[in-house]
């Protein structure tokens, strides 16, 4: 018998033929413009699901993952299957599982995949698409066959790799621990870290599994500091970590990050104590970790939302007594005006009083929208469209984009959504933004803005990108009242962004490095019952 | 609606706590043709509009002593509805949009825009 690759021996099995290859070749040159639009409503899918959400990280992953699934589905119609195009397809199987993609997804989402170019066959060929259709449906078994394959591949060796840990010291230890000692580790709601004396993970519960994104016979034997990507601020973590290990010390607590499987960071509190008893056992030291990420940005927001309340009863009352003396100001200065062109009409006086007038407008502005941000109206939440708003504030930021020479792009959902807003509160958060983007763009002479809207799992995210130069520092509390970068700026702008942001029980937060600083908005789909 | 013959359409009644600057915007008014009485509280500006001929237009900021001025525009409204009313006022936001009706006050908030109040009056005075 001629030996057959696996490769060959799975085209003989679905019956892949040359005939099918030209089909291919030739509906794949016919549907090509039609691919992109694929991978938009593929990623717009995934938008809208919680666990595939949160694989992704961010719109540029996002475009470069609709690329190369555009050039997936061109190979894919490619009318060439030979063994490079099998390896090609082996080493992207090989991802998704490096990337922890559950087996489930790859085959919905390829079951999305047919429907979608089965569905353009049957919009170009009409009558006779039933060959290419059949055609279609073999090479998209053959891809299924060869990704499921890098599935199995993994999991042979997360057998073997379970089955060598099974033969050390600690798949013994185990066996011999008390059942109950075992679950109460397993369900603490807290991650707990078994660590040997070099440091290496020998135990992993499932809250650690839970956070960390990592399944415990990935990491085993792996060193703790390493697999985790740990860092704390002051950078001796190791330093602790190896007093704690090597018992010179008994305890330590320390605040610091992991990365997590998808790459993501988040803060932790660790409790590292040194083994006592266990110290018989492989296992010196057990770490165990509080995931503090979403607490601190609870207590932040709260914070900052506080500290807004107590300037806004403070300070309205202010607010509007200034109004007084500026009016008095303001018509002495009329009247100042009027009798110098009357009398000497001398250029200098007139524009001096100019001056004067010009100034008492800029605090009356100053006032009115202190007093907007002290005293807000709440919402008035009505289902509004996404693709409206962003059309609507884009044509307002128009003119004074084109003036400063800044390209603006809308980037919209590819289908609109609505969702409960206040629209004319929404306007003012977007023009907001979309000035304060253009002005920071213009800044280095022509930059671009983009603002993108899109639709999530349970809310919209409206983001607002400039390439300027940037926060001046991380930390900047730009959503601070009277925190302004600006001259001339009343420093109040993103203060009642971050108002109107939050009385929408939305999320406004920003990411800045130079050339690239943007603003993310999520506002919720549906407002919870009792608002 | 007939002309009531009690009301002199020039005179413009401006009631505010604050003289000195009344006394300003009174000048600035009187240069540009209208004719102005000050006055610097709510109790005598009842009194004032207790008496015809009426002013055509009353100016009044909302806060002020012995009588605020929502009253104040409420009672002149009742004594003839043809009076231009201006609140100008520090706090628009106290102003409760059905305190007075038909028609509406015009609200302009401090500092004041000259020019608009102008175009307000001067209006107000053609179409009587």
């Amino acid at each position: 018998m001629p030996t057959e690759t696996r490769f060959q021996e799975l085209k003989r099995y679905v019956r892949l033929d040359a005939h099918d290859c030209e089909l291919l070749r030739a509906f794949g040159k016919q549907a090509a413009p039609q691919l992109p639009r694929i991978a938009d409503q593929f990623y717009d899918r995934i938008r809208e699901h919680e666990d595939a959400h949160a694989v992704l990280n961010g719109e540029e992953q996002i475009k470069r993952l609709q690329r190369s699934l555009v050039a997936w589905l061109t190979r894919v119609c490619g009318g060439t299957y030979d063994e490079a195009y099998h390896e090609q397809t082996s080493v992207i199987g090989r991802v998704h599982v490096r990337i922890g993609l559950p087996q489930r997804y790859m085959l919905t989402a390829m079951a999305l995949i047919r429907v979608e170019l089965l569905s353009i066959a049957d919009g170009l060929l009409g009558d006779e698409a039933l060959p290419t259709r059949e055609a279609l449906v073999r090479i998209l078994d053959l891809e299924l066959a060869i990704m499921l394959e890098a599935y199995q591949d993994s999991y042979v060796a997360r057998i073997e790799q379970a089955a060598r840990q099974e033969r050390t010291d600690l798949g013994t230890a185990l066996a011999k621990a008390e059942h109950r000692y075992v679950s109460a580790v397993e369900l603490a709601g807290v991650i707990i870290v078994g660590l040997d004396a070099q440091g290496r993970i020998q135990l992993f519960n499932r809250e650690a599994e839970r956070v960390t994104g990592y399944a415990r016979d990935e990491v085993f034997g792996r060193s703790f500091v390493e697999v985790l990507g740990l860092e704390d601020p002051t950078d001796s973590l190791e330093r602790r970590l190896s007093e704690v290990l090597s018992g010179i010390v008994t305890s330590q607590v320390l605040a610091g990050s992991l990365r997590t499987r998808p790459g993501k960071l988040r803060d932790i509190v660790w409790n590292l104590n040194a083994g006592g008893e266990l110290a018989a056992d492989s296992v010196v030291a057990l770490a165990t970790g509080r995931d503090v990420t979403d607490e601190k940005i609870r207590e932040d927001r709260a914070r900052q939302n506080e500290r807004l309340a107590s300037i806004g009863t403070l300070a309205a009352g202010l607010a509007h007594e200034i109004r007084n003396p500026l009016n008095g100001a303001q018509l002495h200065v009329s009247f100042l005006e009027r009798a110098i062109k009357r009398k000497s009409n001398e250029d200098d006086m007139l524009e001096a009083t100019r001056v004067v007038g010009d100034e008492i407008k800029r605090l009356a502005n100053l006032v009115t929208e202190f007093l907007d941000f002290a005293r807000p109206k709440p919402p008035d939440l009505k289902p509004t469209s996404l693709v409206k708003a962003m059309e609507h504030a884009c044509g307002l930021v128009e003119a004074s984009a084109k003036t400063a020479g800044v390209k603006l792009a809308c980037d919209l959902p590819s289908s609109d959504v609505e969702f409960p807003a206040d629209a004319a509160k929404l306007t003012q958060v977007l023009l907001n933004l979309l000035n304060n983007a253009v002005e920071a763009a213009g800044a280095t002479g022509g930059g671009t803005v983009v603002l993108r809207g899109r639709r999530g799992p349970r809310q919209v995210f409206i983001d607002v990108e400039d390439d300027g130069p940037g926060l001046p520092s991380a930390d900047a509390p730009i959503f601070d009242a009277f925190y302004s970068t600006k001259e001339g700026g009343t420093g109040l702008g993103l203060a009642i962004t971050h108002r109107i942001v939050t009385d929408h029980r939305g999320t406004i937060d920003v990411s800045s490095r130079p050339g690239k600083t943007s603003f993310h908005v999520a506002l919720p789909l549906e407002q919870s019952a009792g608002v | 609606m007939s002309i009531p013959p009690r009301l002199r359409s020039n005179e413009v009644l401006l009631v505010d706590a604050d003289y000195r600057t009344s006394r300003r915007l009174a000048d600035l008014l009187g240069d540009d043709g209208f004719q102005v009485q000050v006055l610097c509280d709510g109790a005598s500006a009842i009194s004032r509009l207790a008496r015809s001929p009426l002013p055509g237009a009353l100016i009044t900021e909302l806060a002020m002593p012995l009588a605020d001025g929502e009253t104040i525009a409420r009672y002149a409204r009742s004594r003839d509805p043809a009076i231009q009313i201006v609140v100008l006022t520090r706090h628009p936001h106290l102003l409760k949009p059905e305190s007075i009706q038909n028609p509406a006050p015009v609200v302009l908030t401090k500092p004041l825009d000259y020019a608009r109040l102008l175009e307000v009056l001067r209006e107000a005075r053609q179409n009587r």
